[in-house]
């Protein structure tokens, strides 16, 4: 906290010191800012296939129903820097901005969110993960198996995390993601630990079975990207990867199919930059977005579920079988409980880094 | 050796005025204070605070102790960048040997081939790797389709395939920084020893290497420092041991936001490049880089070098009878042409994956896939429609133009100032301006983030040219320092007893005959910024987004082959403009 403190202080010394120079140099951005309050909304999101998403779902009813406009950037896949760099400096390039569960969790404690002032009552159908204070989740993501179908028959395909760690009955090329999140839950898991018992996480446990595991490890990824290549390649034939990544795989026409049985799933949605001169206005537009009406549009682009369960009334039934959140998937996965991975992350990314050169 | 005679010709008259030629240096000393190390400084002050409290504490510090994790990727990091060093050295110098004594016109055209890796952004070029030395990649496709593997063969997530991928990258910065000194070696030299009776190899090893070692320290320290960086390779190349330190600062500041963490990672990192500074100026002296006469050392350094001579004496005698071994072999028309050959092969391997990637742009699948199913122009006409990809490839040839004019002006009278003067600043001085390439760029990106936001220029073009200048003053700087060190400054002083003041005699004595190394300054400072990420992330905002911004957003949920349609896209603007500049140059010559 008085990290951020002392930036700011300092800020502060060197627009004195600066004088003119400094306010000179600002005038022109703050001016036309202050023009534009009204009608103009920056919106930060996860960019690529995002964009033309959100656009239909969220940012063009929007601007139809309140006449704001609503332009959107790309931000980085982990906005944690530059959103606190933003609030610091107090220059605020975005308005509201996605954040998962772990970006909220570093952000507020921080104490860098703005509140979003909506309720349950707000937006009935939400699901409970789905709301805090300061924040609005809007879509599922989840991490789950796929593996080939021309690997591995239907009949006998692996169907469990078990069967992701026994490489006689199930023998092939497998990838995990190198980072302690998720692939410690896996772990657990295959060595038999219930669904809704995994937390708090049994360390020990967890790397007694990755340790069988490790020799067996043909790829660790890093990248989401990379994730997809690995699978849709044929570089592996199972893999621990985003539920998203495997279906835009899958839509390409590659033999993938996915294994929602223990997956384990997150939550994305909106955060406000604490301080934001606009704040008012992006809490219409993130009220706006719980909509279950607007959160179902935005899956016919992406295979993300909404948070909104009201939304599958109008989504297919055929989507619905792709999506996290529809019925029949949320009920064979659990939360990836957030609470217990920000007080541990820091100390698990330093042993599971030691663990994985060892 | 010529060097140093010339060196000691020189150093009284700078001697007159003592901090004389070191106001040259000034504007960029005064750039690299404002822009590198107050915002740097400011971001490391964090590793010796408190979080809660401010106060003073190691114990961000003290944590880097408790365990041996971070010091067993900073091994691992050295190793990688070390092996790097060495075989764009090893498969460099004799690219860079052939080059040089190229005709000059043939010389540009080929120079324009060692550059094809440059245009390919490090992101697509990672993912072509990938796509040839994957188990189903291109090497194992064929391979087993003609049946000369029986097994896929491992090349992938493995300290070889981070080799590939590194030493792809950086051969052509050590072709680049080695070739405009091996240029300026005077052939007759070589001829000299040839009437006097030794032998071609004695020749290369006893005259020609000796005075080709500027170039080729020169393009071993930048090199090296640069690989120290490098975290796209080594995390979509390697395997579960190949972690380095960058990925592991990054996850600090990005991740788990842990700023003062971050800072002491970062002072690590720093620290061990530091050290190389130094142990390179004792082997070598960073003089080798600018020209420093080495006196008073003289009599170590004369055991030294006998030492060296008795080295390259027995390097002559065995290549001298490897040579006469493979003339007999191989007949005197085809061991002539060995060199040719081996060049064709390294000019192979720089364009293997931009190869690859050419074709995938005009691809009908959803993948990069090689080869391509089948061909259409749908990706280009994403591209092309896409207002935010156009205007995110006009700023980055903008920026990356504006930014090597500056860091070859800036760079280019700092290595003129170091040349000629004699300050025992020197050393200082010429540390600091390396210093941006060895403090890892998301520190720098972050620093100046907050600097900018104070002064107004976040999400600014000016901003994003700032940032990137001061990322490739050290690569401009260098460059530009190993061909001063080969120039005879009495032609300075000829033109002076001629009746030129000072600035008729930079610009067109010093200027002209430098001009090689000017040349791949400039080149150097607008591939830095044309392929340049993480300052863009933060410096742009999401809102003045540049071209590798665009792709590394572009690929966060999946890769798609728009990524090859605008490597197409640059990759035929950049050689037009090189071709069209090249003749330009050549009609003007003729």
């Amino acid at each position: 906290m008085t990290n951020d403190k002392r930036m700011l202080i300092d800020r502060r010394n060197l627009l004195k010191i600066g004088g003119g120079l400094g306010v000179a140099l600002a005038a022109p951005t703050i001016l036309t800012r202050t023009a534009w309050a009204n009608e103009q909304l920056t919106v930060a999101d996860p960019g690529g296939p995002y964009g033309p998403g959100y656009r239909k779902a969220f940012y063009d009813p929007f601007e139809k129903a309140t006449g704001i406009k609503v332009i959107n950037v790309a931000r980085d896949a982990e906005p944690t820097a530059q959103f606190r760099a933003m609030v610091e400096t107090q220059s605020y390039s975005w308005d509201v901005c996605t954040l998962t569960l772990s970006a909220r969790d570093i952000l507020e404690k921080r104490d860098l969110l703005e509140p979003i002032n909506l309720t349950a009552a707000d937006a009935p159908g939400l699901m409970p993960d789905s709301l805090t204070p300061v924040w609005l989740g809007i879509d599922v993501y989840s991490t789950i198996m796929a593996y080939r179908t021309d690997k591995f028959d239907a009949a006998k395909a692996p169907a469990s995390w078990t069967d992701f760690w026994n490489v006689e009955k199930f023998p092939g090329r497998r990838a995990l993601r190198k980072n302690p999140i998720d692939t410690l839950e896996q772990a657990l898991l295959a060595d038999g630990v219930a669904l809704d018992q995994l937390y708090p996480l049994d360390i020990e446990r967890a790397y007694a079975s990755l340790e069988k595991i490790k020799p067996h490890v043909d790829v660790w990824w890093t990248g989401g990207a990379q994730s997809s290549q690995l699978i849709q390649s044929g570089e592996v034939d199972l893999i621990a990867l985003w539920n998203a990544r495997a279906q835009a795989v899958i839509d390409g026409g590659a033999p993938v199919k996915i294994v929602w049985n223990q997956g384990l799933y997150s939550i994305e949605g909106w955060g406000i930059p604490k301080g934001s001169p606009r704040a008012e206005i992006a809490r219409q537009f993130v009220k706006f977005c719980a909509d279950p009406k607007q959160q179902a549009v935005f899956t016919e682009f992406l295979a993300y579920g909404p948070t909104n369960l009201k939304a599958y009334d109008s989504i297919p039934a055929e989507r619905a079988a792709a999506l996290p959140t529809s019925e029949a998937n949320l009920k064979l996965m659990t939360i990836a409980r957030e609470d217990w991975w920000s007080a541990h992350r820091s100390e698990m990314t330093e042993r599971f880094n030691a663990w994985i050169l060892g | 050796m010529t060097t140093t005679a010339v060196s000691h010709a020189v150093s009284p008259a700078p001697r007159r005025f003592r901090f004389g030629p070191l106001w040259l240096a000034a504007p960029g000393l005064a750039f690299l204070a404002v822009f590198f190390l107050v915002p740097v400084a400011r971001l490391m002050g964090l590793s010796l605070e408190d979080a809660d409290t401010g106060a003073l504490t190691m114990a961000h510090y003290a944590r880097i102790f408790d365990t041996d994790v971070y010091f067993r990727v900073l091994l691992i990091t050295f190793r990688i960048a070390a092996l790097t060093t060495l075989f764009s050295l090893l498969f460099g110098y004799p690219l860079a040997y052939w080059l040089a004594r190229l005709p000059e016109h043939r010389r540009g055209t080929m120079i324009l081939l060692v550059m094809v890796p440059f245009w390919t952004s490090y992101l697509v070029k990672s993912f072509a790797w990938v796509i040839v030395l994957g188990r189903t990649g291109v090497i194992n496709q064929i391979g087993m389709g003609t049946g000369l593997l029986s097994e896929p063969l491992e090349l992938l997530h493995n300290e070889f395939g981070v080799m590939v991928g590194m030493v792809h990258a950086m051969t052509p910065l050590a072709v680049l920084t080695m070739l405009p000194v091996m240029t300026g070696i005077d052939r007759r030299l070589t001829q000299a020893s040839g009437t006097l009776g030794a032998t071609p190899a004695k020749g290369f090893w006893l005259v020609y290497f000796p005075l080709s070692l500027p170039g080729a320290a020169a393009a071993g320290l930048l090199t090296f420092i640069s690989s120290l960086g490098f975290f796209i390779v080594p995390a979509l190349l390697g395997g579960r041991q190949q972690t380095m330190l960058a990925q592991l600062i990054i996850v600090q500041v990005q991740e788990i936001l842990n700023w003062a963490f971050a800072g002491a990672l970062a002072a690590l990192m720093l620290t061990t490049a530091l050290v190389t500074c130094w142990l390179y100026d004792r082997v070598f002296g960073l003089s080798s880089l600018s020209g420093e006469p080495s006196d008073g050392k003289s009599g170590r350094k004369g055991v030294l070098r006998g030492l060296g001579l008795a080295v390259l004496d027995a390097l002559a005698g065995v290549s001298s009878a490897v040579s006469t071994g493979a003339n007999r072999v191989l007949g005197q028309a085809v061991s002539t042409r060995m060199l040719a050959f081996y060049c064709a092969l390294m000019f192979a391997f720089l364009m293997l994956p931009t190869l690859v990637v050419l074709p995938i742009g005009f691809t009908s699948s959803q993948f990069l896939e090689f080869p391509p199913p089948g061909y259409g122009l749908d990706w280009f006409r994403t591209y092309f429609t896409s207002d935010l990809w156009v205007a995110a490839t006009i700023r980055s040839f903008g920026v990356a133009f504006a930014t090597a004019i500056v860091a070859t002006a800036i760079g280019g009278f700092a290595a003129l100032a170091l040349a000629r003067s004699n300050s025992r600043w020197r050393g200082l001085i010429f540390a600091l301006f390396l210093a941006p390439m060895i403090v890892p760029r998301i520190v720098i990106a972050v620093g100046l983030f907050y600097l900018f936001a104070q002064m107004g220029l976040v999400a600014t073009d000016v901003g994003l040219v700032i940032g990137h200048t001061v990322l490739a003053l050290p690569f401009a700087f260098v460059a530009i320092a190993a061909v001063l060190k080969s120039y005879d400054w009495r032609l300075d002083q000829a033109a002076a007893t001629l009746g030129a003041n000072r600035v008729q005699a930079l610009r067109f004595v010093t200027v002209p005959l430098i001009k090689s190394g000017l040349t791949a300054a400039f080149l150097f400072a607008f591939i830095t910024s044309f392929d340049e990420l993480t300052v863009a992330i933060f410096v742009s905002g999401g809102v003045k987004t540049t071209l590798p911004k665009q792709m590394w957003d572009d690929m966060i949920l999946q890769l798609n082959p728009t990524l090859a349609a605008v490597s197409v896209v640059v990759f035929i603007v950049v050689t037009t403009l090189l071709l069209a500049a090249e003749r330009l140059r050549r009609s003007s010559q003729a």
